[in-house]
């Protein structure tokens, strides 16, 4: 894979691309962000190339559980962990994946919500099936696919996931744009925008750039209060409440 | 006018907020309850963590019942002996239920738990308290005498060891039944996140029979020592409390906690007790029969572990 390699000297595609925002910062008015990626695609060859953007937020695992009836209960299973995934997700590209490139190519380089590389280590098993050792199985059989789809969908629910295949829009000859929503429940931390230069089904040409959400000011303060010092916090906490609750009822005696 | 909450990451509306802990504060200085169980699920229907949500409105609990008690307090309508011996059992109580509700959510039935303790308890205190409180008000218009206690002293209460006086409830009883009572409310608070107060005040009424001038003051000084502790609690083990959420709903909470204080004077208690029977009642249905009903996904994110 090419990191921000120079294009090369004989005739070849080649992307560039930028952020308007590099530094999303997360203050109490803070309702989410949109960000635009512009970029060019210098193609001095024949062949048509497509870009695809590949948002990605710092990864969470996921617990998830399914309600199942006993005894005219709902109750809830027993929660299965998704390790990988990330915390926002967002696939654009300018016309479906699956005619940019093949299957085996958007799993290996987990373009798409389809192909994350997202797994349940904590239910794998491993066995010897028709005389092959050391496989990994995994216990969920074939609800698996039922769990994942879960995952993706109520990922998607709550605009943390999210794949367009008319997200990348030409402005004018190969230069393009794509919008990026950040909702305000996206995770705090680092996030990286990589862009991806397909060509004939291969990805001749990949770049990166990073993207950084962090909380400052009065957020920052109380998070890392709340974080540092956990116990201090607390007790002031509980004084404020009763220092508030006196003062209110010495104010309503007077009036 | 949303703002931005940095432990529970999300936007709310601000006046909404402020509107929101004054109306419970009001119903909580009104009746002397805590209000958590009517703020936590409405918390969590406004899209803030259910975690968050119910160790942030403990501190607002804190606030507004502090508010009223100093309010109670000058009406030398607080026990607080009693109140002490109810909350050193609410303190183990609590301890105790922390641990139990851990190990439910990481086997994820805490939603379960939660949703069948705010049934069971919600609706069984609610129609107990609807049927008696509707037959004294009946009997009231009637023209009747108020139904005396049958047994005025009854024999479990007062013929338990360890007796100890409590002058403000006019009382000489075992201290081993309000332990007893402070420990279930602890186990209570700790599950459902809330403050017990629905729970106390039937229980120091039917069951310690305390004179009803100092249930409301003392169920409110309890509630301050158990909820403190939880918000102490949470924020040392969990950071889950989110000081901007807390700010936001207490400085409603207090001044509702004053109005409602005052407003408590101007009407009859059995009227009070309908209301609040009513209100328990209908938030013990909504929070409860969702656990009957199919959702329209079968799949929840489970808490825990970021996500």
């Amino acid at each position: 894979m090419a990191f921000d390699l120079p294009p090369p000297s004989v005739a070849a595609a080649s992307v560039s691309a930028a952020l308007t925002t590099t530094k999303v910062e997360v203050s109490s008015d803070y309702h989410g962000q949109k960000i635009v990626l512009y970029g060019a695609v210098f193609n001095s060859t024949d062949r048509p190339a497509d870009v695809v953007v590949v948002v990605r937020g710092p990864d969470q695992s996921v617990r998830i559980s399914r309600k199942v009836q006993v005894a005219g209960l709902w109750l809830n299973s027993r929660p299965v962990v998704f390790q990988g995934a990330p915390g926002f997700y967002t696939v654009a590209s300018s016309r479906p994946l699956n005619e940019i490139a093949d299957f085996g190519t958007l799993r290996r380089l987990a373009i798409g919500v389809d192909y994350l590389a997202i797994n349940t280590p904590a239910e794998g098993a491993v066995e010897t099936r028709f005389g092959v050792k050391d496989l990994v199985v995994s216990r969920l059989g074939s609800d698996y696919l039922d769990y994942r789809r879960a995952v993706v969908r109520i990922k998607h629910a709550a605009r943390l996931y999210d794949q367009d295949e008319r997200g990348v829009t030409y402005v004018d000859r190969g230069l393009f744009r794509a919008e990026i929503n950040l909702p305000t429940s996206a995770p705090i931390g680092r996030y990286q925008a990589e862009i991806y230069l397909f060509q004939g089904g291969r990805e001749v040409q990949v770049r990166q750039r990073l993207l950084e959400v962090r909380k400052v000011g009065i957020e920052r303060a109380i998070y890392l209060f709340a974080h540092q010092r956990p116990w201090a916090y607390g007790f002031l906490a509980v004084f404020l409440a009763i220092a508030s609750g006196y003062g209110a009822s010495v104010i309503f005696r007077r009036s | 006018m949303d703002v931005y909450l940095p432990i529970a990451e999300v936007s709310v509306n601000a006046p909404l907020l402020v509107g929101l802990g004054m109306v419970v504060g009001f119903i909580s200085g009104l009746f002397g309850i805590g209000g958590g169980f009517l703020m936590a699920p409405i918390l969590v229907f406004m899209g803030i963590p259910p975690a968050v949500a119910v160790a942030s409105q403990a501190n607002h609990v804190v606030a507004s019942s502090a508010s009223s008690v100093f309010a109670y307090g000058k009406k030398r309508a607080v026990d607080f002996r009693m109140g002490a011996v109810l909350a050193a059992g609410g303190a183990v109580g609590s301890l105790v239920g922390v641990e139990i509700f851990r190990m439910l959510r990481l086997m994820g039935q805490g939603d379960l738990v939660v949703s069948l303790s705010y049934l069971v308890f919600l609706g069984v205190i609610g129609a107990l308290m609807l049927i008696e409180s509707l037959g004294s008000l009946v009997r009231r218009r009637r023209g009747e005498a108020p139904e005396a206690f049958k047994d005025r002293r009854p024999a479990w209460l007062y013929g338990l060891p360890l007796k100890m006086k409590f002058p403000r409830s006019r009382l000489y009883i075992s201290v081993i039944p309000p332990v007893l009572i402070g420990v279930f409310v602890g186990i209570l608070s700790a599950v459902m996140g809330v403050g017990g107060g629905f729970v106390l005040v039937p229980a120091m009424v039917y069951l310690l029979r305390m004179p009803a001038g100092v249930v409301v003051g003392t169920s409110l000084f309890q509630i301050i020592i158990t909820t403190s502790l939880v918000t102490i609690l949470q924020a040392g083990r969990n950071q889950t409390v989110d000081l901007m959420l807390a700010t936001l709903l207490l400085f409603g909470g207090v001044i509702g906690a004053q109005l409602g204080a005052r407003a408590s004077a101007r009407f009859r208690a059995e009227e009070l007790r309908v209301v609040l029977a009513v209100i328990v009642l209908l938030v013990g249905l909504q929070m409860g029969l969702g656990v009957f009903v199919a959702s329209a996904d079968p799949f929840v994110l489970a808490p825990g572990a970021g996500g």
